[in-house]
C-alpha cells in the first residue's frame, strides 16, 4: 500500500525501481551509505533529482516496522558514529514522509530545503560573519581581474552552521553565478562491477576533482553562450572535498588546491566542515585540519563559522512554524534548539520530524510508548526523550573522557538514604560514594574509545592519580586493568575483528577497565594538574620490535652460523657476555663495564624515541 | 668464536653430557628409519647441539653447509595476500626455521611454507635416505591453530619429510603432536658434568683452574651449560690467572632486576611502581622475555623476604604468570604482580613495626 502511494506520488524518488542494484541483504540496509562522513544535500529533495537517481538504493521504503522502532529506541547509537547515525535519521525522516505524505500537501519536501533563505536577512548565521563573508566577495566582484593574489576564501565551521547557505545567498545577493563543485556520489561496489560490465571505466573521484581543478585554474570558466551578452559574475564554491585515503592522496588534493589559491582568476569559496575535536582520532578530520592551515598559509582568506546561537535556531524554527501552521510549544522549540548543538540543519529536520509524529502515532505504526510528552513539567525525562529523537549524539574528547576516569570525582556525602528494597547491603571498605558523572560506558561510547587505547592510557596515567600511601589501591588498579587485558587478547590472531562476540569482549574490557580505575582508586590523590600522557608502552613496543628484528639477525653468530638459536636466548644470554667482552675489549674499568653497558640501552633507547617522534603521524594512524 | 660454538660437539661420538642419549640417537638414525622427533629440555641442556649432531649423522658433512636464506612469502589468505618474511637455514638435506617469528601469523607459515617444503621430495641421488628434515624451533610458541595444522602436515607428508622439534616445555604442544612423535627429553646437565666441559675446555684452552673454580662457575650457571661457558668465558677475560674467589660477573640484565627487587622492598607507593614500571619497561625493550623477568624477579625476592610470606608472594607469581600467558601484553601482568607484592610488603611492614 505505501508503495503504490510512493510511486503515485510525482516526487522522482523511487529507488525502488532501480531493481538491479537492490541486491543488498536485507540485514544490514543503512551500511550502503559508503561516505558517513558528509550527509550533505538531503538525497531525496524535488530539486536535486540528479542525486537522488545517482545514489540508487540508499534504502527501501518498505521498511520492516521492527527496524524503526529499533532505530528510534537509539539502540544502535553506540556505533561510534554519530554521522551514520545522523544520516541514517535523515533517511528515516524522509521515508516517513513518503509514507505518510501522500496525505497531505507538500510535505514530500525537507523543510530544510522548503525553508532555505533567500535573502541576507534570513540568514540565522550572525550578521557580523555574513557581514565579513559578503564584503570579501563585493570587494573581489567588483575589482575584477585586478589584483591576482588572494582570490580564495576557506569558511570552515561545524556541520550545518549555514556555511554554503551562506555562499549561495551571498551569490544571488549579487546576482554572481555560482559554480559548484559537490563530490560526486561515490561508487559502490555493486556499481563498479555493474559499469566494467558495460566497459565504463572507472575514475577516482580525487581525479575528477583534480582535473576540475586543473580546467579552472587554466582556463577559468568558459561562460556558456547564454550568457554571453549578460557577463554575470561568478562565483566558484568548492563544497565538500573529496576524500584522500592515505598520504600520497591527500598530498595531491594539497597541491593541487595550493595551485588554485595561488593563481586562480575567480572568487573561490572552499568550504570545510569542522569535525569535533573529539574525532582526533580520526585521520580524515586532522588531515583537513592539515589542509586548512596550508591553504591559510598559501594566502586564503579564513572565515570560521560559530556554530548558531540557540537564540536565531529558535527564531528560524518558529518562523517555519507559523509556516507551516503547525502548533509547536515555545518549550518544545526550546528543547529542540538546545539538543542540535548549533546545527540549524539539524534542528530543521527534528522539528520536521516532530511535527510529523503525531500522525505517525495515530496511524498506529509505532507502539513505542517510551516517549510521551504529556508532562511538560519534567523538563528532565523531556530533554532525555527529545534528545533521543532529535539530539545529535554528544560527544566527548578521548582526553576529556579520561580525565573524567582518572580524577575520579565522587559526590561527597552518601547519596540520601538509599531505599533498603533495591539496594544490596556492601561492607564499608567495598562500597563507593556514587560517581559525579554519567555511567562510564556512556562516556566511553561519546569519546568514541576504542578498549585497547583506552586502557593502554589508563594504564599509563592512573598511577598518577592515585595517592602516595594507597598502595593497595594500586594493586586493585593495576589487576583490573591486568583483566582487561585478558578480555583484550582472547581471539587474538583469528583477526575476528568484525565479529560480533569480539565488539562485546572490547566493550566490555573497555567497561573493565575504566570502572576498575573508578572502583580501585579509592583514594584518590589532591586534586592537581596531570598533563595526561601518550602510553609509553607503545613506544617500549615499537622499540621492542625493532630490537627484535635485530637480534634475529644477529642470532646465527651463535651456534657459529650452523644453526639458529631462540630470540630469548640470544637476548639473555648471548647478547650481555658479547656486550661485556667488548667492554672489555676496548679497555673499560671493571665497574665501568655495566654501567656502559647500561647506558648503550639508554641510548639505544633515546633514539627509539627520536624516531618515534617522527613517525607520530603513523602512529596515530595505528589506531 | 665463542667457546660455547667452539667447542660445541659436532657428532654424536663427541658428546659428552648426553651420552647415552646420544648413542640411543645414533642407533635410531643407523638402523632404521628415523621417525619425528620432539626434543624438549630447559635452556643450554643441549638441545640444538644434539640435534645439529643427529643431522650430520644422517646426512653427513653436507649437513653443516649451510645457507641463510631470508625470503618472502605471498600466501594467499582467502581474500588478501600475505607477505610473510622468514629467514630459514638450509643445507642440500634439511632446513631449519623459527615458525613462531610470524608472532599471530605462524599459521599461514606451517600452513603454507612448511607444507609446501615438506611437499617436495628431495632427488635421490645415491639411494641414500629419501627423506628431508625441517627442524622447527620454539615449537611450544606456536600458536594452537599453527600446532593443528602442524599436526596435519606430519601425517601427511611424513614419507617424504621428518620433522624435528624443538621447545623448552613440552606441556605446551599439544598432545596430538606429542603423540606422533618420538620424545626426547634433555635434562639440564648436572653440575658435575658441567664442570667436567669446563674443565675439558680449560684443558684446550691450556688454562690453569684453580681447585673449587669449576664449580664454583657450575654452581652459578643455574644447570644451563651454555651460561657456565659463557660465564667461564667472561671469567677468563676478566682476569687470568684465575684467583679461587673471582667474581663471576653476571648478567647485566639479571643486576637490573635485582635493582628492582631491592627497589620494591624499600619502598611501597603508586610513585614507586611508577619507578620500577619503567625499569620493566627497559628490560622488555633489550628483548628480555616477560616470563624469564618475572621468574628472576620472584627468586630475588624470596632472597630476602620473611619465610611467611614466601608463600603468598610464590602464589602470586604464578597467577600472574598464567595470566601474563593468556594475557597479550606482558607489563600489565608484571605491573600487577609488582604492586600485588608491594601491597602485602607494606601490610607486612606494618604488622610488624607498627
Amino acid at each position: 500500500m505505501i508503495l503504490s502511494s510512493d510511486e503515485e506520488d510525482d516526487c522522482d524518488y523511487k529507488p525502488n525501481l532501480h531493481r538491479s542494484y537492490t541486491k543488498k541483504p536485507k540485514s544490514r540496509p543503512f551500511i550502503t551509505r559508503t561516505n558517513p562522513r558528509q550527509p550533505k544535500k538531503p538525497r531525496v529533495s524535488g530539486s536535486r533529482s540528479r542525486s537522488s537517481r545517482d545514489s540508487p538504493s540508499l534504502f527501501e521504503v518498505g521498511f520492516p516496522e521492527e527496524d524503526f522502532e529499533e532505530l528510534f529506541s537509539g539502540s544502535k547509537v553506540s556505533a561510534g558514529t554519530p554521522w551514520l547515525w545522523f544520516s541514517v535519521r535523515r533517511l528515516l525522516l524522509s521515508s516517513i514522509l513518503a509514507r505518510v505524505g501522500s496525505g497531505t500537501s507538500n510535505l514530500n519536501e525537507l523543510w530544510v530545503d522548503k525553508y532555505k533563505p533567500h535573502s541576507l536577512e534570513e540568514l540565522a548565521v550572525h550578521k557580523k560573519k555574513v557581514e565579513e563573508v559578503k564584503s570579501w566577495f563585493e570587494e573581489r566582484l567588483k575589482t575584477t581581474k585586478g589584483n591576482l593574489i588572494n582570490n580564495v576564501v576557506v569558511i570552515n565551521g561545524k556541520a550545518g552552521v549555514g556555511k554554503s547557505t551562506t555562499v549561495h545567498v551571498i551569490a544571488s545577493h549579487f546576482g554572481a553565478r555560482l559554480c559548484e563543485w559537490n563530490t560526486p556520489t561515490p561508487t559502490i561496489w555493486q556499481e563498479h562491477v555493474h559499469n566494467t560490465n558495460t566497459g565504463i571505466q572507472y575514475t577516482s573521484k580525487l581525479d575528477e576533482f583534480v582535473n576540475f581543478i586543473e580546467k579552472i585554474r587554466k582556463y577559468g570558466l568558459i561562460p556558456s553562450s547564454s550568457f554571453e551578452d549578460a557577463k554575470p559574475s561568478i562565483i566558484l564554491l568548492i563544497d565538500d572535498l573529496p576524500m584522500t585515503n592515505g598520504r600520497v592522496a591527500f598530498e595531491r588534493l594539497q597541491s593541487c588546491l595550493l595551485h588554485l589559491v595561488r593563481s586562480t582568476q575567480l572568487p573561490t569559496a572552499i568550504l570545510v566542515s569542522d569535525y569535533d575535536e573529539t574525532d582526533s582520532t580520526d585521520h580524515t578530520a586532522q588531515r583537513l585540519e592539515q589542509l586548512r592551515l596550508s591553504l591559510e598559509n598559501a594566502g586564503a582568506c579564513k572565515v570560521s563559522f560559530n556554530p548558531i546561537t540557540i537564540n536565531s535556531i529558535k527564531k528560524t524554527l518558529s518562523r517555519i512554524c507559523r509556516q507551516e501552521k503547525c502548533s509547536v510549544t515555545d518549550e518544545q522549540l526550546d528543547l529542540i534548539a538546545k539538543a542540535c548543538g548549533g546545527d540549524i540543519r539539524h534542528a530543521i529536520t527534528s522539528l520536521q520530524l516532530f511535527c510529523v509524529k503525531p500522525d505517525l502515532v495515530l496511524n498506529g505504526s509505532f507502539s513505542t510508548p517510551s516517549y510521551s510528552y504529556g508532562k511538560e513539567d519534567d523538563i528532565d525525562a523531556l530533554v532525555r526523550g527529545i534528545s533521543l529523537l532529535f539530539g545529535r549524539d554528544e560527544t566527548l574528547s578521548l582526553f576529556h573522557a579520561l580525565g573524567k576516569f582518572l580524577h575520579n570525582k565522587r559526590e561527597t556525602e552518601v547519596a540520601n538514604a538509599i531505599t533498603p528494597g533495591d539496594a544490596f547491603l556492601v561492607r564499608d571498605n567495598f562500597s563507593r560514594l556514587s560517581l559525579k558523572m554519567d555511567a562510564p560506558e556512556k562516556i566511553l561510547c561519546q569519546a568514541h574509545g576504542q578498549a585497547r587505547p583506552v586502557t593502554d592510557f589508563l594504564h599509563e596515567n592512573v598511577l598518577d592519580f592515585i595517592s602516595d600511601e594507597a598502595m593497595d589501591d594500586a594493586w586493585h588498579v593495576s589487576s583490573y586493568l591486568s583483566d582487561s587485558d585478558l578480555l583484550l587478547s582472547s581471539f587474538r590472531g583469528m583477526l575476528a575483528r568484525y565479529n560480533e562476540a569480539e565488539n562485546v569482549l572490547q566493550s566490555a574490557a573497555a567497561s573493565v577497565a575504566v570502572r576498575g580505575v573508578l572502583y580501585g582508586n579509592s583514594h584518590p590523590s589532591p586534586p592537581r594538574w596531570h598533563a595526561i600522557r601518550k602510553p609509553k608502552l607503545w613506544q617500549v613496543e615499537k622499540s621492542m620490535l625493532h630490537k627484535q628484528k635485530e637480534i634475529v639477525r644477529q642470532r646465527f653468530i651463535a651456534y657459529n652460523g650452523s644453526s639458529s638459536s631462540n630470540v630469548s636466548d640470544v637476548a639473555t644470554e648471548y647478547m650481555p657476555v658479547l656486550k661485556w667482552l667488548e667492554c672489555r675489549a676496548s679497555g673499560f674499568e671493571d665497574n665501568q663495564a655495566l654501567v656502559y653497558c647500561n647506558k648503550t640501552h639508554d641510548e639505544s633507547c633515546n633514539r627509539m624515541s627520536l624516531d618515534d617522534r617522527e613517525s607520530d603521524d603513523d602512529e596515530i594512524e595505528e589506531w | 668464536m665463542l667457546w660455547v660454538d667452539k667447542y660445541r660437539p659436532k657428532t654424536l661420538d663427541q658428546v659428552i653430557v648426553h651420552q647415552e642419549i646420544a648413542e640411543n640417537l645414533k642407533k635410531l638414525v643407523t638402523e632404521q628409519d628415523c621417525p619425528h622427533l620432539l626434543f624438549y629440555g630447559p635452556s643450554g641442556s643441549g638441545k640444538k647441539t644434539l640435534i645439529m649432531a643427529l643431522l650430520r649423522q644422517i646426512f653427513g658433512i653436507s649437513a653443516e653447509k649451510v645457507k641463510v636464506e631470508n625470503r618472502t612469502w605471498k600466501i594467499d589468505a582467502g581474500s588478501r595476500t600475505i607477505d610473510l618474511e622468514l629467514t630459514t637455514l638450509s643445507s642440500t638435506n634439511h632446513v631449519e626455521l623459527s615458525p613462531s617469528d610470524a608472532g599471530f601469523q605462524d599459521r599461514y607459515i606451517v600452513q603454507e611454507i612448511i607444507k609446501e617444503m615438506a611437499k617436495n621430495r628431495p632427488i635421490d641421488t645415491k639411494g641414500r635416505k629419501g627423506y628431508k628434515v625441517l627442524v622447527l624451533n620454539e615449537v611450544d610458541k606456536l600458536s594452537r591453530e599453527a600446532q593443528h595444522s602442524l599436526r596435519r602436515t606430519m601425517e601427511k607428508y611424513s614419507a617424504s619429510c621428518r620433522l624435528i622439534l624443538c621447545c623448552n616445555s613440552s606441556s605446551k604442544v599439544t598432545e596430538a603432536i606429542r603423540s606422533r612423535c618420538l620424545n626426547v627429553r634433555i635434562n639440564a646437565p648436572k653440575e658435575d658434568q658441567i664442570v667436567k666441559v669446563l674443565e675439558f675446555i680449560g684443558k684446550k684452552e691450556g688454562l690453569q683452574l684453580p681447585p673449587g673454580f669449576a664449580a664454583r662457575v657450575a654452581d652459578k650457571s643455574n644447570r644451563s651449560l651454555r651460561r657456565a661457558i659463557l660465564s667461564f668465558e667472561t671469567c677468563r677475560v676478566q682476569q687470568y690467572p684465575f684467583a679461587s674467589n673471582q667474581a663471576i660477573p653476571p648478567m647485566d640484565w639479571e643486576e637490573y632486576v635485582s635493582e628492582i627487587c631491592s627497589d620494591m622492598m624499600r619502598e611501597q607507593s603508586p610513585k614507586r611502581l611508577f619507578q620500577v614500571r619503567g625499569k620493566l619497561y627497559e628490560l622488555l625493550i633489550n628483548c628480555i622475555p616477560p616470563e624469564i623477568i618475572l621468574k628472576k624477579l620472584l627468586s630475588e625476592l624470596l632472597k630476602k623476604l620473611d619465610e611467611e610470606l614466601k608463600h603468598e608472594v610464590c602464589h602470586w607469581a604464578a597467577y600472574y604468570e598464567h595470566r601474563m600467558r593468556m594475557g597479550q601484553k606482558a607489563i600489565f601482568h608484571l605491573e600487577a604482580f609488582v604492586a600485588k607484592f608491594m601491597s602485602i610488603y607494606k601490610a607486612f611492614l606494618i604488622e610488624t613495626f607498627g
